[in-house]
Parts: structure tokens; C-alpha cells; sequence
């Protein structure tokens, strides 16, 4: 579903990304684990096109990802979750996931406020439809970010850090909405430090560290028995 | 010469109608001004160098030169230029002219700031959710700069209202030309300059509050 190869990112003099390799499957859950400024983020970014690769080749789904791909067919079919949720302020919560469908997808209104509606009650805010951001909590904005996402029915979702700007009582239900998907087959990579989504939900477990992948394993092997010394001294200081 | 206050009054319809005409003139020129704002911001805000570069001639070029001489450049010097004969309305043609290109830079400004003001991760939203460029500043980024660009834009209107009073050196008979022709009829300086220093307020301040109540508007929408 995805695969990539030498992935090298400069920004400017500074190389973020040195030579990254990834496959993954169909269905297939990646969690992607590793110290701030390690790139894990940029790698993400990498993956729908919003920071340009320097090098290194990108298939998406059986498309290659070069600079002349049309970038916004590979964003139809990859959906992206920001850390800072990034819900539009000036529409519901029920406009924000049925515009794109709209006029990315050509979707008429009535279909898409259908599959608004649909998404909505499928991250459980059907009661929020008709409320702007600023009247919900961080956890709902984010639910609404991820049925947003899922409104252009992607095949590939992309999660950068979902849970890290919630309050902890509110990163649970965002977790479940994203454990449910897992279950119902959507491929996903997730940058997160949740160990229990990780343990529970996760295929494969990727600590990155200095721009490259150091170690990769099933989340049981890679927690409780990681063989880098850094993987052990970054693990020792999150657990 | 003793100062004479019946005059102010008897002037008061022929001030009045310079009035409305320095109105339209700003007006005219803030419309202008917009449209060549909008273009100019987005020219400086784009990927492609030639339309940047043209921006921002445009920009450096008419904020870093005195509007009077952009009138006289408008009203003397593009006739010149271009071979035509000045219509009968040119004064009006050009004042607005001048000053519609003029606040035009001022206004792209305005823009590019307001367009920038908002959240990289808006813009990355869209086009995550595979929006084009162009799809992204028209749904997501101008209506929220928009808002955020009517204070300002009201301030600009102010300033082009006062700045207006510079095509009277172009036979405009707007409110301060108006003025100087009755000035110089009846010698009454300090009546008549000081009427017209009071309806220039009387304009302005109605403006600035009728801005006033738009902002709290705007600003109570932000929290919803």
C-alpha cells in the first residue's frame, strides 16, 4: 500500500530524513514512536505530499509520488489528522466534513451532508453537527478531524501526534474512534506515544531517531525486548 | 478683515456638494483599490517570481513615491504618454484613477497580511483533503482573512478620505477645492477652512464609528 525507499528531506543546510525504507500492507497498522526532531513528522508529511522529498521514492497504492504526480489524487486517497486538529472555525462541525466531499469529490450537498452525518454519528457527535469548533472540546475537535479525513473516503489514513495537544481525560476517545477504524481495515500510520494503542491496536512498532528508522518490530518485541541501545534508553524514558 | 460666519453658511450647500463629490471620489478610488489589492496580494504571495516581482514594483513604486506627483503623473503625464486629448470629465477620471492605484498598493498590504495571518495548518488542512490551491484560499483562507482585514481596510478608506483633498490641484471640485474657490471670492479664509475642516471630521468620525460597530460584530462572530 505504501512502500518507500531512501527517503532523504533537507530543510535547508539540515537533513531530517536520512535514507528512510517502509513498506506497509493493506490493513496494515504502523505506529511510529521516537524523540522530538527525530523526523518521524516530516516523514509523515512526506507521505501526502506536504513537505517535499529531496530523494528517495514514493509509492502510494501503485502510484509513484514524483514531483509531477498530480498531488491531489494522492491526497484524495491519503487522509491526514493533525496534532492541532486544524478544523476550519468558520463552518460546523458538519460543514467541515462535507465540503471537500463536495468540491474535491463533486458530491452533491445532499449526499454529502448525508455522509456528514453518517461520519458524525460513527465518531458519536451527532449532536454537534450544527456546532462550530470553538464550542466543542480538543477530543471532539478531533473526532470531527478524523471524520473530516474520512469523508473523501481515503485508503490510508495519516495520524501526527492525534492525542498529543489533549487534555488526558480526552485522549480515550479519540483513541477509540481510531481503534475502531483499525479494526474495520483502514491501513494507518500513526505518530503517537500511546504504548497502550501501540500494544493493543499496532501491527508494527517504528522507533525513528536522527532522521532514519533505528528499529522495527511487533509492539510485544519492540517494547519488551528492543535490541538498540537507543530504542532501550528512549523506551526507559517514556514507560 | 473681520471675520464674516454668514458666509460659512450661505457656502454650506456648495461645501456640502463637494462633499459628496470627495464621497465618491473615495469611494470610487477604495473600490478600485480592492480589486488591484486582491490582485497585487495574491501576485506577491505566489509561487511564480514574474508576478512577485511585478508586485512588488507595483508596491515600492506607488507607496514610496508622493500621491501628489502620482495625480499630476495621472492628470499631466499619461495624456502625454498615450497621444489622447483629456475628455471634459478627465479631472474626475483621473483623480480616482490616481488614487484608486495608489490605494491599490496600500490595500494588497492589507491582504497579503490577512491572508498570512491565518494558521499554516488551515491551509494544510485543505489541501490534505486534496483541495486545489485555489480551492483552499477561496473556501478556507479568504473568508477568515476577510474578517480580519475590515479594520484595516476602514482605516484605508479614512486615509484615501483625507488624502482625497490633493486632486484639488487638478480643478476636482471636490470639498477642499470647493472651498478654496469660495475663499477666493470672498477673502473669508478662517470661516470657510475651518467649515471644511469640520465636515472632513463630521466624515471621517462617522466612518470611524459605523468601523467601530462593524469590528464588535465581527469580534463577538469570532466566539459564536
Amino acid at each position: 500500500m505504501i512502500s518507500v525507499k531512501n527517503l532523504h528531506k533537507y530543510f535547508g543546510k539540515l537533513e531530517v530524513l536520512k535514507g528512510v525504507n517502509l513498506e506497509v500492507k493493506e490493513k496494515e497498522v504502523v505506529v511510529v514512536i521516537g524523540p522530538s526532531g527525530s523526523g518521524k513528522s516530516t516523514f509523515l508529511r512526506c507521505l501526502n505530499k506536504l513537505e517535499e522529498p529531496n530523494d528517495g521514492e514514493i509509492v502510494i497504492d501503485g502510484i509513484p509520488l514524483s514531483s509531477d504526480t498530480n498531488v491531489n489524487a494522492i491526497r484524495r486517497e491519503v487522509g491526514m489528522v493533525f496534532q492541532r486538529f486544524n478544523l476550519f472555525p468558520h463552518m460546523t462541525a458538519l460543514e467541515n466534513i462535507a465540503l471537500s466531499p463536495q468540491i474535491v469529490r463533486k458530491l452533491k450537498k445532499d449526499e454529502a451532508v448525508a455522509v456528514g452525518l453518517e461520519l458524525l454519528r460513527k465518531v458519536g457527535l451527532s449532536e454537534k453537527a450544527y456546532e462550530y469548533p470553538e464550542r466543542l472540546s480538543g477530543g471532539q475537535q478531533q473526532r470531527v478531524a478524523i471524520a473530516r479525513a474520512l469523508a473523501m473516503k481515503p485508503k490510508i489514513m495519516l495520524f501526527d501526534e492525534p492525542t498529543s495537544a489533549l487534555d488526558p481525560e480526552m485522549v480515550g476517545e479519540v483513541l477509540a474512534v481510531m481503534k475502531d477504524l483499525a479494526q474495520e481495515g483502514m491501513t494507518m500510520v500513526v505518530v503517537s506515544h500511546e504504548m497502550g494503542f501501540a500494544k493493543e491496536v499496532g501491527d508494527r512498532v517504528i522507533f525513528m531517531d536522527e532522521g532514519v528508522i533505528m528499529e522495527a518490530g511487533t509492539p510485544e518485541a519492540l517494547f519488551n525486548r528492543p535490541q538498540n541501545l537507543r530504542t532501550k534508553a528512549f523506551l526507559s524514558k517514556i514507560l | 478683515m473681520v471675520i464674516d460666519w454668514s458666509v460659512a453658511i450661505r457656502s454650506l450647500p456648495i461645501l456640502l456638494k463637494g462633499a459628496v463629490i470627495t464621497l465618491e471620489l473615495t469611494a470610487g478610488a477604495v473600490a478600485m483599490g480592492v480589486v488591484i489589492g486582491m490582485f497585487m496580494a495574491l501576485a506577491r504571495l505566489s509561487k511564480r517570481w514574474p508576478l512577485r516581482a511585478f508586485a512588488t514594483a507595483y508596491i515600492d513604486f506607488l507607496r514610496g513615491t508622493p500621491l501628489l506627483v502620482q495625480i499630476f503623473l495621472v492628470y499631466f503625464a499619461a495624456p502625454q504618454l498615450f497621444h489622447f486629448q483629456p475628455p471634459d470629465k478627465y479631472p474626475y477620471i483621473a483623480g480616482i484613477l490616481a488614487m484608486g492605484l495608489n490605494s491599490g498598493a496600500y490595500i494588497a498590504e492589507i491582504f497579503r497580511a490577512g491572508i498570512q495571518s491565518i494558521d499554516r495548518g488551515q491551509s494544510e488542512a485543505a489541501r490534505s483533503l486534496g483541495m486545489t490551491q485555489a480551492q483552499a484560499l477561496r473556501y478556507i483562507i479568504l473568508p477568515q482573512a476577510i474578517k480580519r482585514v475590515i479594520p484595516p481596510l476602514g482605516n484605508e478608506f479614512i486615509a484615501m478620505l483625507k488624502d482625497s483633498s490633493l486632486v484639488a490641484v487638478i480643478a476636482m471640485e471636490e470639498l477642499f477645492y470647493s472651498g478654496k474657490l469660495i475663499v477666493g471670492n470672498t477673502l473669508q479664509s478662517f470661516p470657510i477652512y475651518g467649515t471644511v475642516a469640520l465636515i472632513y471630521l463630521a466624515m471621517t468620525m462617522t466612518i470611524s464609528r459605523i468601523l467601530g460597530v462593524v469590528e464588535r460584530r465581527l469580534g463577538k462572530s469570532d466566539i459564536r
